[in-house]
């Protein structure tokens, strides 16, 4: 890992160690080991191709590494124990790029659809509590509508509301800004910050969307050329990385950002 | 030549190792068939795409094939003045193989590609993913129902298919040809047999239903996740499951001593 | 559940019924299966030839159908045997005889049941003394031009 300061978070929820990782010919990860703080919102970033969303899929177990290991909450997504698995994703919730809700279904019925699954609750306490994760996403009187029938915004909340109903300790957000306007941005931002602050939520977010990742992160994980460096706002802003500048380099606006970041936490 | 050798290989190594691939998912549908809860509302909903929404097309293509067995049977037969076994003639050809390789194939282009397609687009759009994240696993969900329909579908079907087709010969051959219909009927009573034709038709429709089934959502779930990968998908369910009807028919009728 | 689930349910139903009807259909009228309840009776005839005569061939008297060939086999003195599943409603004479007849000239074959005058009554398994085997067409001509004088060498 190759940390700004050195030092190690104390409390990591999920970690990620000398992962490597090839689509074919193509090297995805070389050596990349990075740890995610619980209770912090992790922000991932990286050029196009860099592997952000992989690497959430690769912590969700849904890939696999070729070498190198990844727990979650201690039970490792990157063996081929299903049952760890299993155990893992019990503590997991993903909100995809595009919801990834099943279209032939109801907002409600997608919602409730774990509670289906994995619990024994009845009718009604499933209808309440989807209520009130909707509710508590900002949807309402949306419960009987196609997931085609949203607009972005609102698809991207009821995913939401799907991937945080069975209570998860960390969520995986993959693109959570992506193709929305302003205001939709502000407003999933809003969210996420409280789901951190009011539940405990780890959240683990890849972004390009420099603005709005510097405002949320406790953390940056900056994927390069196969590894990654991490460090909060300050850290990042005051080191003279290469990297960094190089990632930031295109963008004065970004520089900005990370040093307004940076003092809004200080 | 070394690098047509070694392109004979690859594609001989591809072959068997898709073909141990969709073994293992056979065998994945098969522990969740035996061992989960049924999908009752789901299997219901898979069948009636692809049950009950193929009967118009299932039937009125067994009534044209029985009425052109009939035509072109009465021609043949009428020259050795036999015209009194065209019910034998359309009644076997339909029940033996008509039936269920054309009913087959018919199901194959409706309900398998657009199986196929739609579980390919539900890989696209990361549905799939999101439900393995939700810890709900997709063969279950998704692939089971939908082979699942499809095997129950396709001996329905093949009935329908059978009796539309004799009911079309009937039609030429008694009210267009001029047949005793006592004599259409009596002839295809007589010469179909239980166990060599009825149970030898629906043993073929069976293995079919399953050919089809695993084949159209074995795809979808392996799809590519892009737009050609669905059309790739979809393309090939119809060429694959097509191929395999075909082979497997023979083999069935080689087999069964027809 | 909304009306719209439970009318494709409902044609679901419809659908999986009429199938399963279809398979009966064919099954018991096309297929021939008899259902395994009252079984008619069988007995026994002995022919010589029995031509073309197959399984499910019809047995027949003065033209009405009332059984079928269950199995045609080779009995101990090498001869065919036939059983024949018989109407059980059907009260047939012990002398009642048993032939081969053709339909038509070239048509299917089928065993022609004549009833004979016996108090008697054929009982089940019981064999037909009186049988007439099939009609050789071959060894007919043979036998003609036998008789009409030239040597047949076989």
């Amino acid at each position: 890992m190759s940390r700004v300061n050195g030092s190690g978070s104390q409390d990591p929820h999920v970690e990620v160690s000398r992962v490597r990782l090839r689509f074919g010919s193509r090297e995805v990860f070389r050596d990349l080991s990075c740890d995610f703080p619980r209770g912090a919102i992790s922000i991932v970033m990286g050029g196009s191709g860099a592997g952000k969303s992989t690497l959430l899929r690769l912590i969700g177990g849904l890939l696999r590494p070729d070498a190198g290991e990844i727990t979650v909450g201690g039970d490792r997504t990157s063996g081929t124990s299903p049952a760890e698995v299993l155990r893992a994703r019990r503590r997991l919730g993903m909100l995809f790029q595009n919801g990834a809700l099943l279209d032939s279904m109801s907002i409600f019925e997608n919602v409730a659809l774990p509670l289906r699954e994995h619990t024994e609750n009845g009718e009604a306490e499933i209808a309440e509590r989807v209520s009130a994760r909707l509710a508590s996403v900002g949807l309402e009187g949306v419960e009987a509508l196609l997931p085609r029938e949203l607009s972005g915004g609102m698809l991207r909340r009821a995913a939401l509301a799907r991937a945080i109903v069975m209570d998860p300790e960390i969520v995986l957000c993959d693109e959570p800004f992506s193709g929305l306007d302003p205001p939709n941005v502000a407003r999933i931002e809003e969210l996420l910050r409280d789901l951190n602050r009011s539940r405990g939520l780890t959240l683990i977010v890849s972004s390009h969307h420099i603005a709005s990742s510097l405002r949320l992160a406790d953390q940056l994980v900056l994927l390069q050329g196969g590894a990654s460096i991490c460090g909060d706002p300050g850290e990042l802003s005051e080191s003279h990385d290469p990297r960094i500048t190089e990632f930031l380099g295109a963008d004065a606006r970004a520089h900005v950002a990370l040093r307004a970041a940076a003092e809004a936490k200080a | 030549m070394k690098a047509l050798v070694a392109r004979l290989g690859r594609a001989c190594i591809g072959f068997v190792s898709g073909l141990g691939a969709i073994t293992r998912f056979a065998g994945a549908i098969g522990v969740v068939v035996l061992t989960r809860p049924w999908r009752f509302r789901s299997l219901s909903r898979q069948l009636y795409d692809a049950g009950a929404l193929s009967f118009v097309l299932i039937s009125a293509s067994g009534m044209t094939v029985g009425m052109v067995l009939a035509l072109q049977g009465y021609n043949t037969l009428t020259r050795f003045g036999a015209e009194s076994s065209l019910g034998a003639v359309v009644g076997l050809s339909l029940i033996r193989e008509l039936g269920p390789v054309l009913t087959a194939l018919l199901v194959t282009g409706r309900a398998g590609s657009a199986k196929a397609a739609e579980i390919g687009a539900m890989v696209t759009t990361e549905q799939l993913d999101g439900l393995r994240m939700m810890s709900i696993d997709p063969v279950d969900y998704v692939a089971t129902p939908r082979a699942l329909a499809i095997f129950f579908a396709m001996p329905l079907l093949t009935a329908f298919f059978i009796l539309f087709g004799i009911l079309g010969g009937y039609l030429v051959g008694v009210n267009f040809l001029g047949l005793d219909s006592g004599t259409y009927l009596a002839s295809l009573e007589t010469s179909v047999d239980f166990r060599d034709d009825i149970v030898a038709a629906f043993l073929k429709a069976g293995i079919f239903g399953m050919l089809v089934g695993l084949i159209s959502t074995y795809r979808g779930t392996t799809c590519t996740p892009t737009t050609e990968g669905v059309s790739a998908a979809t393309t090939s369910t119809v060429v694959t499951a097509s191929v395999c009807i075909l082979v497997s028919d023979y083999v069935i009728t080689a087999l069964w001593g027809v | 559940m909304d009306s719209s689930t439970s009318g494709r349910d409902l044609a679901v139903g419809v659908f999986v019924l009429a199938g399963l009807a279809a398979i009966a259909y064919l099954s018991v009228q096309v297929g021939g299966l008899s259902y395994s309840g009252p079984r008619g009776f069988e007995v026994v005839a002995t022919f010589d030839n029995v031509g073309g005569l197959s399984a499910r061939s019809p047995a027949m008297i003065s033209g009405v159908k009332v059984g079928q060939v269950k199995t045609i086999g080779l009995d101990a003195d090498l001869r065919a045997r036939v059983v024949i599943d018989i109407d059980p409603n059907l009260e047939l004479p012990a002398d009642t005889s048993a032939a081969i007849r053709t339909q038509g000239l070239l048509g299917d074959q089928f065993i022609a049941l004549e009833p004979g005058a016996e108090e008697v009554l054929l009982g089940p398994g019981e064999e037909i003394l009186y049988t007439d085997s099939a009609l050789d067409l071959e060894s007919l001509i043979g036998r003609v031009v036998h008789d009409a004088g030239i040597d047949d060498e076989n």
